[in-house]
């Protein structure tokens, strides 16, 4: 796998539109997620309204390959049921282990993470935004 | 001294705030000049003082009322090692015995754990938040050897927008020529690149990570410590 065929022009644009980069005022939850082994660290805050995400922001530090994850959680997300996010983290697992197509939909651009697929230990920068929203959704619907 | 001054300094001293105290030897009469700060701009001895505490040497200096006593009370110097590699599990006590201020930083989690560094301050902030937090001066010296830029290349960034006296990156001659077309991609010009020691430390023929520490921390003892001009000369 060449670099070039790894951080590819479109997955590059994806990764420095940063969709949802920032902070969010009036937060339902946050977490944060990091790797361990190269230090990405993803910090997502949510706020829902009547079962969707009404509000989504991230600050991310990390290789291309998060940002851009993250830049497509960061647009993706907004309007999304917590439901319809673990469904796009499955789907994203799904298609970097094992070459499964890319949903439809908002999630559509899922498809850019293809050639991660060849590239095992990089499949958790993939993976690092949706654990943190995932995590910070569970928190924003707890019972308090 | 009276307990007032006392106090004065030792809380510059606690805040780390580099401090001179002129002691007026025919009368014992002491005041603080605080060599960097606005408030010790007025001081007849400003630029003896200021002279002092770069050169971290106290002494007496001559002056139409007679001899000055100038004694530096300097912060300690503060390293921060960016990448808790195999080097810097070597520089870092090295360090610590020459007297330094210690602290490792690398958001791998992994890598700058306690068993790997023991008793060394560890951070697994990303090195510029960790700089900010911090606030580098002019007593401050940074070590980049994480190798990935995507840590290096922040942690060299807010090292050469701070007063740091040091600063430095592990890497081959062709990983600095990268790094620093990356770093002129970001803003900085030639003189900043020229404050980056890279390849970094003395030209000794280091080889085993001891001695890659030993070449970098003898590289920094020059920079502090050997006057402004001298210190590219060999050692």
């Amino acid at each position: 796998m060449t670099e070039e065929a790894l951080y590819h022009e479109a997955l590059v644009r994806l990764g420095r539109a940063a969709h949802g980069a920032g902070r969010l005022a009036l937060a339902d939850a946050e977490a944060t997620a990091d790797n361990p082994l190269c230090g990405d660290r993803a910090t997502f805050r949510v706020r829902l309204r009547e079962g969707r995400i009404e509000a989504v922001a991230h600050q991310v530090r990390g290789c291309i390959l998060c940002l851009a994850s993250a830049s497509l959680v960061g647009r993706a997300a907004q309007g999304a049921t917590p439901g319809e996010v673990a469904e796009a983290r499955s789907r994203a697992a799904a298609l970097l282990l094992e070459g499964k197509p890319a949903p439809a939909g908002a999630w559509a651009d899922l498809a850019l993470f293809q050639p991660v697929g060849g590239v095992p230990n990089r499949h958790a920068c993939v993976l690092l935004p949706f654990d943190a929203i995932a995590e910070a959704l569970q928190r924003a619907q707890a019972p308090r | 001294m009276t307990r007032d001054l006392l106090a004065r300094l030792r809380s510059d001293v606690a805040a780390k705030r580099p401090v001179v105290l002129a002691t007026v030897l025919a009368t014992g009469e002491g005041r603080l000049i605080h060599p960097f700060d606005d408030s010790g701009a007025s001081d007849p001895l400003l630029a003896e003082a200021r002279q002092a505490a770069g050169r971290d040497q106290s002494g007496v200096v001559e002056t139409p009322a007679g001899e000055v006593f100038l004694r530096v009370f300097n912060p300690p110097v503060r390293l921060v090692i960016v990448g808790a590699v195999h080097v810097a599990q070597a520089l870092a006590p090295m360090a610590r015995l020459a007297g330094y201020d210690v602290l490792v930083v690398d958001p791998r989690r992994s890598f700058a754990t306690e068993e790997r560094f023991p008793g060394i301050p560890l951070s697994h902030e990303w090195p510029d938040e960790a700089m900010a937090r911090l606030g580098l001066d002019r007593r401050a010296a940074v070590v980049t050897m994480s190798h990935d830029s995507k840590i290096d290349d922040p942690a060299l960034a807010a090292a050469l927008r701070s007063q740091a006296f040091y600063v430095g990156a592990l890497g081959s001659k062709k990983t600095q020529a990268a790094r620093r077309e990356r770093l002129r991609q970001m803003g900085f010009g030639d003189a900043d690149l020229s404050r980056i020691h890279g390849p970094v430390g003395l030209p000794l023929g280091a080889v085993s990570t001891g001695e890659i520490a030993t070449a970098i921390l003898s590289e920094l003892v020059g920079c502090l410590r050997r006057p402004v001009g001298a210190a590219g000369a060999s050692a």
